[in-house]
């Protein structure tokens, strides 16, 4: 491929670079690596792997825990008077928003998926929304079935979540792979398409069909790739048409692709959010429990999706310069999303290595 | 960025063997009411909202058995050198105004007689905030009379909490001490 300006070139790896290393800070901070329970019952959310400074970090943390310590007292308030449920509302709301900045609610995950999979902001709200949904229901749905109906103990509920964590974490890692697979084929037609550039095939349009094979081992297989089922148009970001097609690269499924996503990030309740539940069924108010968790769900969506927007504008950023220069531009980003691939399927491998190296220490 | 999700009041007794060696300390851990509810959903109690002892002694079972993996959340310092644990005796949970207390001791593996003990209280990751009570926190039981305590709360800057935490610290890895700004410190010297 012609690539007469170097600099852009430059410009174009930098900022793939900057990318890629947005998404291992957001990793970092999710902090993947589970642990255990000190008391036997009770998931703890991951643990840093290192010291945190005190700066936006600490203070963020702070906030958390107020909030979160606050939440017992506004419970016990409602249960005299009703108008603390606003309040705890309120709270739950805040709570939300502030503990998505935490670790443990898949912001990596999903960002780096968003990056990997070149989806659209549009989408990548709606995987946020969706996920979170899904993380409150599967909360009061254990925690309704589990503690209202079978009334089991705590260390009951605790191995539940621990099988739930297995499954949230193996289907991480299986999107993570298909990704690694789909977007080690891209890069390395990309690589090919820089070693010798020749014309693109146009794309062909057609709609895919869910989850079916993908065979792009050579680039003849050329097709536009149209999700089934979308939300949303796949056409505002490869108007470029050097080398290899993002649109060819994409994984399959399209809608049903996104599900797993949502399902692996979304399946895992935050403890938080159980232990809420369960201490509003102790006080007799398990229904301002459960809208507790769904108001702490829609907070912890909108910080999600504020990360994963990120993620997705600086992947845009990095389409524009691809668009500019094929070549190494091209070469780069499609490097980006293998990056970003090979990053959910770590997270994925990592959660499930910290739930395997606690597993023998539940001993309950 | 964990932030605790447990909170424990503690009292702390340090364990004095009649020649005046030091054989252990004794921790009375008490959960704030929300971990408390948590772990006590779905026991069986004669009396709703009530728990016994016995039928609050397979939790503690638990817990003591689950807290071996965090150590206790206890470390020892004699004379500067690490000091380690055998498994908690005497332990049981109590139920009371809704909020579990744990209470354990952790017996010195080797009694001892230092000049210095540390004792440090907390957790690491940060998962658990402990917080020493506030009438009475620590005790010394049975000590020589010359013994001298010590309590520092994380939050004191006071000179002498300072110097311990720094030679704590270096002693710690530097991907566990996360939580060390957090730590409770007891320290007893002994001419």
């Amino acid at each position: 491929m012609p690539s007469g300006r170097p600099r852009a070139c430059v410009e174009g790896v930098k900022l793939a670079v900057a990318v890629a290393a947005l998404l291992l800070a957001a990793g970092v901070l999710d902090a993947v690596l589970a642990q255990t329970s000190p008391f036997g019952v009770g998931r703890p959310v991951a643990a840093p792997p290192a010291p945190v400074g005190d700066g936006f970090a600490g203070w963020i943390m702070a906030r958390q825990a107020e909030f979160y310590r606050n939440l017992s007292a506004t419970i016990r308030a409602a249960k005299a008077d009703g108008t603390a449920l606003w309040s705890l509302l309120g709270l739950s709301f805040v709570y939300g928003v502030f503990h998505a900045a935490g670790p443990g609610h898949g912001k990596a995950v999903i960002s780096s998926y968003l990056v990997a999979n070149e989806e659209t902001w549009h989408r990548g709200v709606v995987l946020a929304f969706a996920s979170a949904l899904l993380q409150a229901l599967v909360a009061v749905m254990l925690v309704g079935v589990a503690a209202v109906l079978l009334h089991v103990t705590a260390k009951t509920m605790g191995e539940a979540v621990r099988w739930i964590e297995i499954v949230s974490y193996t289907l991480i890692a299986a999107v993570g792979a298909r990704l690694v697979r789909t977007k080690g084929r891209g890069f390395l037609s990309a690589l090919r398409a820089t070693a010798s550039p020749r014309p693109a095939l146009a794309a062909a349009g057609d709609a895919i069909v869910p989850l079916r094979d993908h065979s792009h081992h050579n680039d003849r297989s050329h097709h536009g790739e149209r999700y089934a089922g979308s939300i949303h148009g796949h056409d505002d970001h490869h108007d470029h048409s050097h080398g290899a097609e993002p649109a060819d690269l994409g994984g399959p499924g399209g809608w049903q692709r996104g599900l797993a996503a949502i399902v692996a990030v979304g399946l895992r309740p935050c403890s938080g959010a159980i232990l809420v539940l369960v201490f509003s069924l102790a006080q007799g108010l398990f229904w301002a429990g459960v809208a507790a968790t769904f108001v702490m769900g829609l907070g912890t969506a909108l910080t999600v999706a504020a990360i994963a927007t990120l993620a997705v504008g600086g992947r845009a950023l990095a389409t524009k310069f691809a668009a500019a220069q094929s070549g190494y531009g091209e070469l780069a980003l499609r490097g980006v999303e293998v990056v970003a691939a090979v990053l959910v399927f770590t997270f994925g491998i990592l959660l499930l290595m910290g739930y395997m190296a606690s597993e023998r220490m539940f001993v309950m | 960025m964990a932030h605790p999700h447990v909170w424990v009041t503690m009292k702390s007794e340090v364990v004095y063997a009649a020649d005046g060696s030091v054989t252990g300390v004794r921790h009375a851990w008490t959960f704030d009411d929300m971990f408390s509810a948590f772990a006590t959903q779905g026991l069986d109690a004669k009396k709703k909202g009530e728990f016994t002892r016995e039928e609050l002694a397979p939790l503690a079972e638990v817990n003591v058995t689950s807290l071996k993996e965090f150590d206790y959340f206890t470390k020892a310092q004699v004379d500067g050198k690490k000091a380690a644990f055998n498994e908690p005796v005497d332990y049981y949970l109590d139920y009371k105004d809704n909020v579990l207390t744990l209470n354990f001791t952790l017996p010195l593996k080797m009694p001892a007689k230092p000049k210095k003990l540390l004792l440090d209280i907390y957790d690491p990751t940060y998962f658990v905030d402990f917080t020493f009570a506030d009438t009475d926190p620590v005790a010394l039981r049975g000590a020589p009379a010359e013994c001298k305590l010590t309590v520092a709360r994380p939050n004191d800057a006071t000179a002498d909490s300072r110097q311990v935490g720094e030679t704590f610290f270096n002693s710690l890895t530097p991907s566990s001490d996360y939580g060390a700004r957090f730590a409770n410190k007891i320290s007893v010297t002994c001419p």
